[in-house]
């Protein structure tokens, strides 16, 4: 009985996906995100063993990968993490309330701007010349991630009434507000020119973002490339759980019904406005992670000189938007997957293909098609394929391939 | 139970196994060899990028973001020279090798790319763009890696591995604005128009006009724009209303082109005075070059037309190269670099030391390097300021190739003598 009621739950993504049309979420181009089962508690049996191996088996991996890679490859690593980080939090904002948002570049920006400024040393006792408070940097960590709530919760009379699309262009004037704050406040974002370097990220003595005090691991030396590879793991981590815990629980369910239909989720108790906000609220959240572990992975706290290049313009928004429609919206691993392909593969590409040799070769000379243009077609042509060929993105593209394996060895099994 | 203490045990094991073959623990801090100076009685210290027959130089630019045209243009520079230089026997008795990485004016591409090219490289022949450089400043500094920046901010100088081989934009806008005086264009206690754009370029260029503006008693009218801002229509007409005798620009070609236009238009045909990155030939065509005749460009560095000897062997050597661009300022630039490079490197080498730590310490010995006149003569030895305060001075002129016509000598107003630029004490 209890397999017959998981098979159910697990097509059930894929119905839903054929009868999108009726949802709301159909005018934002997008098909509704996988829907979580009601029956949330994980399976028994063999499944759930090697589900655990699986887990294992790749935690492992993660956290043997620093002993092997080399320090680019570990810095790309990194970059997926953040864009991991902000594309979980993105996705419960959109993917799982419908509420479509330009603004994460910007509570990026709070965030990783509210360490530097609680974690920097004040200016009495160092001669830059630098807003800060020399906190604790792990509690100004936590602090930047309250105050990005904060200022996503301040943004409630916006996030809580506007609905989908107009709250995108609402959130796109964040992106605008974050570009002119940041030059005009260098006191505190280190302005344009050459930005403020973040304090070390310390730990009762032990630095992530620095040499200090040198270790080594099994003959590897573990610099601050992969003490910071293992802090970021763990903050995904961290947030990947939280995240996959809310959409399994009370607040994943009250998300989807306003989604689904505000009036039916306000029929039912739900106070929309709120969830709405909320929602935003956490996203913020996410995306402040997400902004700290920037500082820290760059080093450096610079604003943008343009909105359309640089670390929290709107190139950066767009780009997680298509993290979480690459991996299909509201799934948290698809968000994984979608950071990925979209932080992750212009830079392998970068490493994989050096620039002197192969295409200079295929294009004729110093024409300009370098790594870089390439990656800007892979990336555009993987879009394309999603949107074209599974709407529901790489999330569904799993979930079929799961139930597949699934229906070819429960049989057997079972009976 | 049992099982379940199983798989960590197994997993935690097979890593133990797997890290024994591991490359990086047998990796310790780059090869510091010790290279015999190719049968030489003096032994040559060496660390990073350099070999027995080979010394490898990093590229991090533009070919495909908004410098591409700067970019291409440089490293053509680059490669000139070292053919040249390679054909001659080298540097130290090695052939010259760039390493070249487009990072598309990113800085999260350029700090990938900068860890994959550190190990192999004694130093960076150019790194273009200012996120790029102050991404990467920390990192020259931990790993001493001498770097030439294609920026001309005198705020970049508080790093000794940042070498900008020219003079400042605050010291090109005082010597601009100078020669306007000399020439009788503008005069004491007249007001001036400056157009900046936001960011560490814009505002270098705004610390000179303001140190000429005092020292003049000049009345300066500042407006900053933004980089995607095209239209100057509003700007230039505030100006002619508040009666401007010349418009200094600190902007990019696009908004310097809007400028001139509306300047002719308005039929103030005010002087145009504008750092070395406000001209691309570009924005010079049959329409515009009218507007833009009386703009007065002002660089360290030869356009590509110049009739300077060595500048002429460049543009030779170029045609004959049969690139595929039109030829720019980039070109003659880039050749200068690899010409400073060059002199750097052999006092290295006679010093017996071309580790990354005999390069800065020849850096700071080099206080005459000379390009033929490509660039003003070059003094590095003093940590914080700018290498020279010598500029041409160019007007565009679209029968050129290049666009640009060089109009001065290499010349040093008296302000800015007195004026401090950067991080000087």
């Amino acid at each position: 009985m209890s397999d017959a009621r998981q098979e159910l739950a697990r097509a059930a993504p894929v119905d839903e996906a054929a009868v999108s049309p009726e949802s709301p979420q159909a005018t934002v181009g997008d098909d509704p995100p996988p829907q979580t089962p009601l029956d949330t508690r994980p399976p028994r049996g063999r499944g759930d063993i090697v589900r655990w191996v699986a887990w294992v088996a790749l935690a492992v991996v993660l956290l043997a990968l620093p002993l092997y890679l080399t320090t680019p490859w570990l810095r790309v690593g990194e970059y997926v993490m953040i864009g991991a980080v902000a594309a979980i939090g993105l996705t419960l904002l959109t993917g799982q309330t419908g509420q479509l948002s330009l603004g994460t570049p910007f509570f990026m920006l709070v965030g990783g701007t509210s360490y530097v400024v609680l974690a920097g040393q004040p200016s009495e006792i160092s001669d830059e010349e630098f807003l800060g408070f020399g906190l604790p940097p792990m509690l100004a960590l936590v602090l930047a991630v309250v105050v990005a709530a904060i200022f996503g919760l301040a943004f409630a009379p916006v996030a809580g009434r506007v609905k989908g699309i107009y709250l995108a262009i609402a959130t796109l004037s964040l992106v605008y507000l974050g570009l002119y704050l940041g030059q005009s406040l260098p006191y505190i974002t280190g302005g344009t020119a050459s930005g403020r370097n973040p304090e070390d990220l310390t730990m009762f003595g032990f630095s992530f973002t620095s040499n200090d005090p040198e270790i080594s691991l099994l003959g590897v030396p573990l610099r601050d490339t992969e003490r910071l590879w293992w802090l970021f793991l763990v903050l995904t981590a961290i947030a990947y759980v939280l995240a996959q815990g809310a959409i399994r629980g009370r607040p994943g369910r009250s998300w989807r019904a306003v989604r689904d239909n505000e009036f039916s989720a306000a029929v039912m108790g739900v106070r929309v406005a709120w969830v709405r906000a909320g929602v935003f609220a956490i996203s913020s959240a996410y995306a402040g992670l997400a902004g700290v572990m920037t500082v820290l992975w760059f080093g450096l706290l610079k604003a943008d000189e343009t909105e359309f290049a640089g670390t929290w313009s709107i190139v950066v928004a767009i780009g997680f938007l298509a993290m979480i429609i690459i991996g299909g919206l509201g799934s948290v691993p698809g968000a994984v997957v979608g950071a990925m392909l979209v932080n992750g593969l212009p830079l392998v590409i970068q490493l994989l293909i050096p620039q002197s040799s192969v295409l200079r070769e295929l294009t004729g000379g110093d024409n300009g098609f370098t790594p870089i243009v390439l990656t800007a077609f892979v990336y555009g042509l993987a879009i394309i394929a999603v949107v074209l060929f599974e709407p529901g993105g790489l999330a569904a593209l799993g979930r079929r391939f799961t139930n597949a394996l699934n229906s070819r060895t429960k049989p057997t099994k079972g009976n | 139970m049992r099982r379940r203490l199983a798989v960590p045990a197994m997993a935690l094991a097979g890593l133990l196994v797997l890290s024994a073959c591991s490359d990086k623990a047998t990796d310790s801090g780059g090869g510091g060899g010790e290279g015999g100076g190719g049968g030489e009685a003096a032994e040559l210290a060496t660390d990073f990028g350099v070999t027995d027959d080979l010394i490898t130089l990093g590229v991090l630019t533009d070919n495909s973001g908004p410098f591409k045209d700067l970019g291409l243009g440089v490293v053509q520079g680059h490669e000139l020279w070292i053919e040249e230089t390679n054909a001659d026997g080298g540097v130290c008795e090695r052939d010259i090798a760039i390493e070249v990485r487009d990072h598309g004016y990113k800085a999260d591409t350029a700090t990938i790319q900068y860890p994959e090219l550190e190990p192999n490289i004694l130093g960076f022949m150019q790194l273009l763009g200012s996120p790029i450089n102050a991404a990467l400043d920390q990192n020259l500094i931990d790993d001493e890696v001498t770097s030439v920046a294609l920026s001309w901010s005198s705020f970049i100088l508080d790093n000794p591995y940042v070498v900008i081989p020219g003079t400042t934009y605050d010291i090109e806008m005082i010597n601009g604005l100078s020669y306007l005086l000399e020439e009788g264009l503008i005069a004491d206690g007249d007001t001036i128009g400056h157009i900046y754009i936001q960011g560490e370029y814009g505002e270098n260029g705004l610390l000179g006009s303001q140190y000429f503006a005092e020292q003049h008693g000049i009345t300066l009218e500042a407006v900053q724009v933004t980089s995607t801002d095209t239209d100057m229509r509003n700007i230039v007409t505030g100006f002619a209303g508040q009666g401007v005798t010349a418009i200094a620009l600190t902007t990019s070609p696009g908004q310097t082109g809007s400028a001139a236009a509306v300047n002719a238009q308005l039929g103030l045909n005010v002087p145009l005075v504008g750092n070395n990155p406000t001209f691309a030939p570009q924005i010079l065509n049959a329409d515009s070059a009218a507007a833009l005749e009386n703009m007065f460009l002002v660089a360290s560095s030869v356009p590509y037309s110049s009739d300077v000897e060595q500048a002429q062997a460049v543009a030779e050597a170029y045609e004959a190269a049969g690139y595929a661009e039109l030829p720019n300022a980039g070109v003659t630039y880039g050749y200068a670099i690899g010409e400073i490079w060059g002199q750097i490197m052999e006092r290295a080498c006679e010093n017996g030391d071309m580790t990354r730590a005999g390069i800065q310490e020849a850096l700071r010995q080099s206080e005459n390097i000379t390009t033929g006149e490509l660039v003003a003569d070059l003094d590095f030895s003093n940590v914080g300021t700018p290498a020279t305060n010598q500029v041409y001075v160019a007007t565009p002129n679209i029968d050129l190739p290049g666009g640009v016509e060089q109009i001065s000598e290499l010349f040093v107003s008296e302000v800015a003598e007195t004026y401090v630029a950067g991080c000087q004490e």
